[in-house]
């Protein structure tokens, strides 16, 4: 059928005049404030559940077209990376990965907003020992100062079955595992022993311990981490400057290196580690191919309690990594969860943003919200810490005792904990992003390589990184 | 000659040029609805291909980038790692691909169905099929250890290390790509004309000089361009090694385009990530005028 210019034409003009009334609604919207929220998607439909439900009170609560949208952690950091390479980032923006990766780097840019107001007001709350992740520099404004709004953390548990000790035929009570450094990592290995040798057909395939040592997990960098501490090593000194190369340091780091190559090349730990990714650890403890596993969240038992209860409450348990080699009590490695205001947002309201973040951060509201990830973070603040919830964690039937939860609050309330210590210097991103220690491990696992001389090229690799860093 | 008459009479062209967009532009025009029809797809043309172009040269020319990436050890690496990714799997790929062609070439049922079952594997999408061949390597749990021990080999540990995980991305690339090229191949077999071998065979030709003499030289052509094709698209795959090892162990089997992954989201430096892809367009773009002048 011909269609004349004419008719093209009316066509068009009907068309605008009715898409012109259709938004006609939109109108009266526009004049509303509105704020774009980019959220992480959380483990659980519980945490996503509760933060629309805060986020509609908001909306409704001071009339603001609120838009919200959960995207799980990998895809959300791609997300944030590229908007802030177009200066279109949202409002606010939570990621589990902003204290290690974001907040350092476009802190040091200049792209994020000062927060240093919202920590003062809510200053009396705070666990202050968890405050200094945010205090990041601006190398535009040249100066130190809170970016980022710290909410909830993860560190380093070790979660283990029980059954599994028992059926080696050791004592699988938690207050009984040696918490001296050798005597910890040979009761695993003894159990991988007892086990293979009790029945070859069953268990020869299971390994005592399920180390990540890969250089695509982030579970690589705690571990090593953790085991740098217990041998009184550091990376950075206190004014970021880096001193892993100096006497003390770099023999922690040759020695927690070996310790690593070590346990790796005695056949303990599962080859495959060296490709693990951050689930596969997870995966590995539910199959029942390993005996333990150290985890930087409670991810593992958590899924437990959804999912079998008795192995929640009776086949596994969580106990703390052991005492450093000089007999001392672990100091423990904290992530602590971020939430940021880009400059360059949507809407750039950042009142509008700041009033969000307070109102999400309200204790009753907090409260629920962290309560729905089942205990897999840790509150920073003290009221909403002091729940019961924390300190007991989930209840049994007939009154079985938590065997999880409890131990994860006595580390972050009794413990020496530090902050990863991205802070100091924005160049530890790239270090973690590249996952140094995780290559260093493959010199010694893969290439065979002696400690000293994979220590040497990642501490060299450190420098170069912080020396190029702009 | 036109350079000579444009600089000799700039005002003669502006004005011509005037005239022409004034022609076009003029309302009873018949050129101004073509403009306009076009228009959604010069927009599209300019958001998506010339701007994202624009972008990566802005962000490819930056010295910086380049110092910071030849004083990455893992950059060096994988240069390496891609040229013996693209050398080896697409010359082995199609150099059997072409021994193939030509054992598939013959119209009898059984070669037929052969060739059905050949094409599954290409058939496949790359997801399963990877993790199918990451289960069979699994050092703890995998066929091929299984085999090993039985065998009295012991076990290894196949995606942790390098050169066993590269041959395990290359093996795979050939599995999996084998067919497409093979059909491609036989294709251009059953082109050739019939006459072209009974000739040969009248004159006593075997199998052997009639691959020589016919079939090759007929095919030099179209092999070429499927190397070039095939080292193009190759150069650039992400998706197979990625999903296969992630560049472990210890990023030791990273190619081009999963390091310029690496650097823009994982370490987030969108231009370190352009600056790997910008280092490796002069050889990408060598392929393709060799490609284009070949097809010409």
């Amino acid at each position: 059928m011909a269609h004349t210019r004419r008719q093209f034409l009316k066509t068009a003009v009907g068309a605008a005049a009715a898409s012109g009334a259709l938004s006609f609604p939109m109108v009266s919207r526009a004049q509303q404030k509105k704020l774009t929220v980019w959220w992480n998607r959380g483990y659980y439909k519980e945490e996503d559940e509760a933060m629309l439900k805060i986020a509609d009170e908001f909306r409704k609560g001071k009339n603001v077209d609120l838009d919200i949208s959960f995207t799980i952690q990998e895809d959300l950091l791609k997300k944030i990376h590229s908007a802030m390479a177009a200066r279109r980032g949202p409002d606010v923006a939570f990621c589990f990965y902003n204290d290690w990766e974001v907040m350092p780097k476009y802190a040091w840019e200049g792209k994020l907003v000062e927060t240093t107001d919202v920590i003062n007001e809510l200053k009396p709350r705070y666990i202050e020992k968890f405050l200094p992740v945010a205090h990041v520099y601006d190398n535009v404004a040249k100066k130190r100062a809170y970016y980022g709004v710290p909410i909830e953390c993860q560190t380093m548990h070790i979660h283990y079955w029980r059954d599994l000790v028992k059926d080696a035929g050791m004592n699988d009570d938690p207050a009984k595992i040696p918490m001296d450094w050798n005597g910890y990592w040979d009761f695993w290995r003894k159990a991988q022993e007892a086990l293979r040798k009790k029945d070859p057909t069953k268990y020869g395939k299971v390994y005592g311990l399920g180390m990540t040592e890969s250089s695509s997990a982030t579970d690589t960098i705690y571990n090593f981490e953790m085991a740098l501490l217990s041998f009184g090593g550091t990376i950075f000194s206190e004014d970021g400057k880096v001193v892993a190369d100096q006497g003390a340091n770099r023999d922690a780091i040759v020695k927690t290196l070996k310790f690593f190559a070590d346990m790796f090349n005695s056949g303990y730990v599962p080859p495959d580690t060296l490709n693990w990714s951050d689930g596969d650890n997870n995966a590995n403890f539910h199959s029942k191919s390993i005996v333990m596993t150290p985890n930087p969240s409670v991810s593992i038992p958590a899924h437990q309690f959804f999912n079998n209860p008795d192995n929640y409450f009776n086949k596994s348990a969580t106990i703390e990594w052991p005492d450093g080699p000089d007999g001392k009590k672990p100091t423990y490695m904290v992530a602590v969860k971020t939430i940021l205001i880009p400059k360059d947002s949507t809407n750039k309201d950042v009142p509008l943003a700041k009033d969000f973040i307070k109102f999400v951060l309200e204790p009753n509201r907090f409260g629920e919200y962290i309560k729905g990830a089942n205990g897999r973070w840790f509150p920073a603040f003290k009221d909403v810490a002091a729940d019961p919830f924390f300190a007991k964690g989930q209840a049994g039937k007939g009154g079985a005792v938590d065997p999880h939860l409890p131990t994860v609050t006595r580390i972050y309330l009794e413990r020496t904990t530090r902050v990863f210590e991205h802070y100091k210097n924005p160049a530890n991103s790239q270090i973690y992003a590249e996952n140094v220690w995780g290559k260093a491990m493959s010199r010694t696992n893969v290439d065979k390589w002696p400690a000293d001389k994979a220590a040497d090229e990642a501490i060299g690799r450190i420098k170069t990184i912080v020396a190029q860093w702009r | 000659m036109a350079n000579g008459l444009v600089s000799a009479n700039p005002r003669g062209l502006i004005a011509r040029s005037v005239t022409a967009a004034a022609d076009v532009l003029s309302p009873r025009s018949r050129n101004l609805q073509g403009l306009l029809f076009s228009l959604p797809l010069i927009l599209l043309f300019l958001a998506f291909v010339v701007y994202p172009l624009y972008f990566v040269v802005t962000q490819a020319l930056d010295r910086y980038t380049y110092e910071v990436l030849f004083s990455d050890p893992i950059y060096v690496q994988t240069v390496v790692n891609t040229l013996i990714y693209v050398g080896i799997a697409v010359n082995l790929k199609l150099f059997l691909a072409l021994l193939l062609s030509g054992l598939l070439d013959d119209d009898s049922r059984s070669t037929r169905f052969l060739s059905a079952i050949f094409l599954l594997p290409w058939a496949i999408p790359v997801l399963p099929g990877i993790l199918s061949v990451r289960w069979m390597m699994s050092s703890q749990w995998g066929i091929l250890n299984l085999i090993t021990e039985d065998l009295g080999l012991g076990t290894h540990h196949w995606l942790a290390s390098r050169w066993t995980a590269m041959t395990a991305l290359i093996l795979f690339h050939i599995w999996k790509y084998l067919p497409f090229w093979t059909v491609i191949l036989l294709a251009a077999r059953r082109g050739i004309p019939r006459q072209l071998y009974e000739a040969a065979s009248i004159d006593g030709a075997d199998t052997l000089q009639t691959f020589r003499y016919v079939s090759l030289p007929l095919l030099a052509g179209i092999y070429l361009i499927c190397s070039l094709l095939s080292m193009v698209f190759t150069m650039g795959d992400f998706t197979n090694v990625w999903l296969m090892t992630g560049g472990a162990p210890g990023d030791s089997t990273h190619v081009l385009a999963t390091l310029a992954y690496r650097y823009t989201f994982k370490v987030g430096k969108i231009d370190w990530g352009v600056g790997v892809f910008a280092t490796a367009l002069p050889v990408t773009l060598l392929f393709i005028f060799v490609l284009i002048k070949k097809i010409r």
